[in-house]
């Protein structure tokens, strides 16, 4: 659905993206994670064309992004990290104006404001959009960005400035927009991303680290840690003595593989007949691939 | 000169301030945050300049862009 | 075409909601009114005044006011209604630049040149229905009160006082598209008229600049006769369609 061949682009001095990657699959939901400044919004924008890249290519359902006006635009959907909406419209006003400037038809826009009001949740609003909440705006963003049924749905950090219960809400939307749309958007809340994602991708110094699907992604490049869990004293002493590469929190003390063996550890259990009360295998989690991308 | 001779000014023009000066007031009165000063600064301003110089200041330097 | 309707029609939407429309509607009709009451109550203020006046060794002759007076506070008045109008108006396109409005209408495929078009549309538009507003109110009252045939070459002095209010309406889409902020449009809108005004003090190209258009008194005392304003009338009108013209490629380019 969306194609990013080797995109450069600099302000001033500094590299944003560098040589930059990207492929996402039609029907996923596409977390793009990263820490803030690490490009996001700016890979966002040239694939809207509001950004000129330095060199590269950005293609949309296979048509090449232009600066300035792009035709590929109405494949697309736009949800900005901060949306602006006219505050003198109310929301089926405002709706009814984008069917209109995307060139709909009135029967078209009618029956479309009406779900994505529904779907929003905002249907019976009546107030200026001047008087609406962070989280009203971004769920009237979506419904702005779906209006013309998009083939590609592009959120720039959709939750970041809520609160719990305005983050579900938004991301039940996405779930339920995913039928009809490739989704793709930029966070740095990762348990966003383990909730409703299916692809994703790291940026990091400009180019696109550890893509593709989820558990592809865990399995190729999750290493394994272990934990073991214990309510004697001595059991941690020994272990810790015996294995300083495990780290020790209240009771419990985890490894990685690459550290430590463990086939080791259960041997030196066993052979001390050291009283434990559970070792585990835990599988990785986002969290950790990320920071240890980040750490590299 | 006698009254009757500008009464074809002075009704439309009391009637053209006074609506200026109370859409100023309204809009004053339902507005808590201005873009600068208060509300008891630009209340002076607009009854004191009340001949459309008031007014038009608030509009242009007290209302916010929603 | 549906979608440049559309967005004009936003854009008058906002104009009405804003309370803009109504302000200067008010401004314009008090304005209409003022130019004749004053030229009416000028012999009583004199009158009020004339002791004190004699006092500092003027002597008071009995004036008659004629629509000519009128006429000269309408062409005094005019450029504190434009004035109040630019500033008013200056953010129509730096407003959208701040929050990030256009963004979104953008990104949704609208092209660029139909906010240059709907915006210069709608601030002309705006502009000829209250000059029209002003002008035909004191008409009305001088018609009423005097009479308006001593006034010579009054429609041309007035179109063409109108055209240098769409001059500057041009160069106000010009900048807006040049620069981010309203106090930086509002700089060079003034700076271009300072220019001109300042320039319009050289002999040689006195009457070639825009602010030529704006010296209707002498036009309607029958100074001055139509044909000497053609050249600037001329250049006004091209620099105004430029102005508009370069501004659809600037914006195309602009960095939003």
């Amino acid at each position: 659905m969306l194609r990013i061949t080797d995109l450069y682009k600099s302000f001033g001095n500094v590299r944003v993206l560098d040589g930059l990657d990207l492929h996402v699959p039609e029907h996923s939901i596409f977390g793009f994670i990263g820490k803030n400044g690490s490009g996001k919004t700016t890979t966002m924008k040239t694939v809207l064309g509001l950004l000129k890249a330095d060199s590269g290519t950005v293609e949309v359902a296979g048509e090449k992004v232009v600066y300035g006006n792009s035709p590929t635009n109405r494949h697309v959907g736009y949800l900005p990290d901060v949306p602006e909406f006219y505050s003198f419209m109310t929301a089926p006003e405002y709706l009814r104006f984008c069917g209109e400037i995307t060139g709909m038809t009135n029967t078209d826009i009618k029956k479309r404001s009406g779900e994505l009001l529904e779907l929003v949740g905002l249907s019976g609003e009546r107030h200026r959009i001047g008087g609406f909440s962070r989280g009203m705006k971004q769920r009237l963003g979506i419904a702005q960005a779906l209006i013309n049924s998009p083939r590609l749905l592009i959120c720039d950090e959709p939750t970041s400035a809520l609160d719990p219960v305005g983050r579900k809400e938004i991301l039940d939307i996405l779930t339920s927009a995913r039928e009809k749309t490739t989704v793709i958007f930029s966070t740095h809340i990762l348990s966003d991303v383990e909730r409703i994602c299916t692809d994703v991708a790291f940026l990091k110094d400009g180019k696109a680290e550890l893509q593709g699907n989820i558990s592809d992604v865990k399995s190729r490049y999750g290493i394994d840690e272990y934990s073991i869990e214990t309510d004697c004293g001595d059991t941690v002493r020994a272990l810790l003595e015996r294995f300083p590469a495990m780290t020790h929190i209240r009771g419990k003390l985890s490894f990685r593989e690459s550290d430590v063996c463990v086939f080791d550890v259960l041997a030196y259990i066993s052979e001390k007949r050291l009283p434990t009360a559970k070792i585990e295998r835990c599988e990785p989690t986002l969290e950790s691939l990320f920071m240890e991308a980040e750490s590299k | 000169m006698n009254v009757t001779e500008i009464l074809p000014f002075l009704i439309p023009l009391i009637i053209a301030q006074f609506a200026l000066l109370g859409y100023t007031l309204y809009h004053i009165f339902t507005h808590n945050t201005y873009k600068r000063g208060n509300r008891t600064v630009w209340l002076i301003i607009t009854l004191v300049f009340m001949n459309f110089v008031g007014p038009i200041l608030y509009f242009i330097l007290g209302k916010e862009d929603n | 075409m549906k979608t440049l309707f559309s967005f004009i029609k936003k854009e008058f939407t906002e104009q009405v909601r804003s309370g803009k429309l109504w302000l200067l509607f008010i401004i314009f009709i008090l304005f209409g009114i003022m130019n004749p009451a004053i030229a009416k109550l000028t012999p009583w203020l004199l009158e009020t005044l004339s002791d004190s006046l004699a006092e500092s060794g003027m002597t008071v002759t009995s004036v008659t006011v004629t629509a000519l007076d009128s006429w000269v506070q309408f062409f005094k008045n005019i450029p504190m209604g434009l004035i109040v109008f630019i500033i008013l108006e200056s953010s129509i396109f730096t407003k959208e630049y701040a929050s990030g409005t256009l963004l979104l209408s953008l990104t949704k495929g609208l092209e660029r040149y139909k906010v240059v078009v709907s915006k210069a549309f709608v601030l002309s538009a705006l502009w000829t229905v209250y000059y029209v507003i002003c002008f035909g109110i004191t008409y009305l009252y001088s018609a009423y009160f005097w009479d308006n045939s001593v006034a010579q070459n009054l429609v041309f002095s007035v179109v063409i006082r109108w055209l240098f209010g769409m001059f500057v309406i041009s160069l106000t889409v010009l900048f807006s598209v040049v620069f981010k902020t309203n106090t930086s449009v509002l700089a060079a809108v003034g700076g271009c008229v300072a220019v001109s005004y300042l320039a319009g003090f050289l002999p040689k190209i006195k009457s070639f600049v825009p602010t030529y258009l704006t010296d209707g008194n002498s036009l309607i005392y029958g100074l001055s006769e139509s044909g000497n304003y053609t050249v600037s009338l001329i250049i006004t009108l091209l620099l105004t369609v430029a102005c508009v013209c370069i501004s659809i490629p600037l914006f195309n380019k602009k960095q939003l």
